[in-house]
């Protein structure tokens, strides 16, 4: 199963920093409307990695069992 | 000074030192990130120092801002850190602005350096270094906090990718520290990260993280690093609306309507005889409550959604528009702070919430 790991305020939103997940797409903008969806980001802006190199188009994308996908806020503090 | 314990490193030596001492960087932002890498640079023998803040000293900063004491709260930042360097290090060249850096003044400061550190606590003003970083053909090095989290990065730098590449997309959600909460070795780390890539920058050694973004979790002391593809496109430098800030002491002075865009309810309550408050979901049926020919100062909770509704209004003719540099709490203290000063301002107040008051 894809490993999707949350960084900054994602992971204060979802509550967790990181959770493995069933897929029934292989599409990666599927996936992370999904994730959205399923905890509630809709507000908030960030990039998505797999395996650690950002993908701009997702759509493109299709994800693997042992991907390991990151969502990536941008951080404001200093 | 000496400064063989660097000179004897095999990738550093007297060539890398003399760049040192050739280099010119400016920092922005003279807070926690600031003050943990300014004094690392200056004693390293960086040749000349920027700093531009327009921030005054306060006691919620000094846990991590460790480069100011207690007798210099309410002083000038860039003033202060100044000074501070200046006194240890006599050969350093030290120049402060005691302004945020905005539309106005970026370009005309950043033509001075040839390296630019970023260490604010706001997005908006990281798109306008990138931006003008870009214009001056100058890298910059990035820095972040989200509580126990730092991201660090490095734009700009041998033809590499832009802040605006890993961040096509304002964000809406981020939260300064001043909202999420920090501890000093958090930003000491991050601020030490940052240092030390630009001194691998300047000294032309090792590998730099640009093309790659560094995450640091002081928590479980993780650190992962991500790609990032530079755009095929040249990143937009088009002329987008940009967001001025204010501290919350010029705010508190001026004679803007103090707008709060947070919801009602949330607290801290602001009372002020210039307060006004439309709450961000509502401005954009609600705005011509507005005089358009009268200064605005936006505020909320972190500044995200004051930004949405400075971009909002902007679209709309407003052109007077500031956004307050902090939050609600911030001002509410500093109004606090203010009455119990003088005692005499209370009885001017009026704390009516609903109306717009008059400029008279």
């Amino acid at each position: 199963m894809p490993k999707v790991k949350y960084f900054g305020i994602l992971a204060e939103t979802v509550n967790q920093a990181e959770e493995e997940i069933s897929f029934d797409s292989e599409n990666l903008e599927v996936l992370v409307a999904q994730l959205k969806e399923k905890h509630s980001l809709e507000a908030h802006d960030f990039q998505i990695a797999v395996n650690r190199k950002i993908i701009s188009d997702l759509s493109a994308f299709k994800v693997k069992d042992s991907d390991e996908i990151a969502f990536l806020p941008a951080f404001a503090g200093g | 000074m000496d400064y063989s314990r660097q000179t004897i490193l095999p990738q550093w030596g007297e060539a890398a030192q003399q760049k040192l001492r050739d280099s010119k960087i400016l920092v922005v932002g003279a807070g926690g990130l600031g003050s943990a890498l300014l004094p690392y640079l200056a004693a390293a023998g960086v040749g000349k120092l920027g700093i531009i803040d327009g921030d005054l000293i306060e006691a919620s900063n000094l846990p991590r801002q460790v480069i100011y004491s207690e007798s210099q709260i309410g002083s000038l930042k860039a003033e202060v850190a100044s000074a501070y360097l200046q006194s240890r290090y006599s050969e350093l060249s030290l120049v402060s602005y005691t302004s945020f850096l905005n539309e106005t003044n970026a370009c005309e400061i950043i033509q001075n350096f040839d390296l630019l550190i970023d260490a604010t606590d706001d997005i908006p003003t990281r798109y306008l270094i990138d931006e003008a970083c870009l214009a001056a053909g100058i890298p910059w090095v990035y820095g972040s906090i989200h509580q126990f989290e730092g991201q660090v990065s490095v734009f700009n730098f041998n033809n590499g990718p832009s802040y605006r590449d890993l961040f096509p997309t304002q964000s809406r959600s981020a939260i300064s520290c001043s909202e999420a909460g920090v501890l000093g070795p958090t930003v000491g780390l991050i601020g030490m990260l940052q240092a030390n890539e630009a001194l691998k920058i300047i000294a032309g050694f090792g590998t730099s993280l640009s093309g790659k973004l560094l995450i640091y979790n002081l928590l479980t002391n993780s650190q992962d690093i991500f790609e990032i593809e530079k755009k095929k496109e040249s990143p937009s430098i088009e002329k987008s609306f940009r967001t001025e800030l204010i501290s919350i002491a010029d705010a508190i002075q001026s004679q803007a309507i103090l707008l709060d865009v947070r919801s009602f309810g949330e607290l801290p309550e602001v009372s002020h005889k210039r307060y006004v408050q439309i709450p961000l979901a509502e401005l954009a049926d609600r705005w011509q409550n507005l005089d358009l020919e009268r200064e605005l100062v936006i505020f909320c909770q972190s500044g995200a959604r004051s930004a949405q509704a400075a971009e909002l209004l902007n679209g709309l003719g407003f052109r007077r528009i500031k956004v307050i540099k902090g939050g609600a709490k911030e001002l509410a203290e500093k109004l606090i702070y203010e009455i119990e000063q003088d005692t005499s301002r209370t009885q001017e107040n009026d704390y009516n919430h609903n109306e717009i008051p008059s400029d008279q």
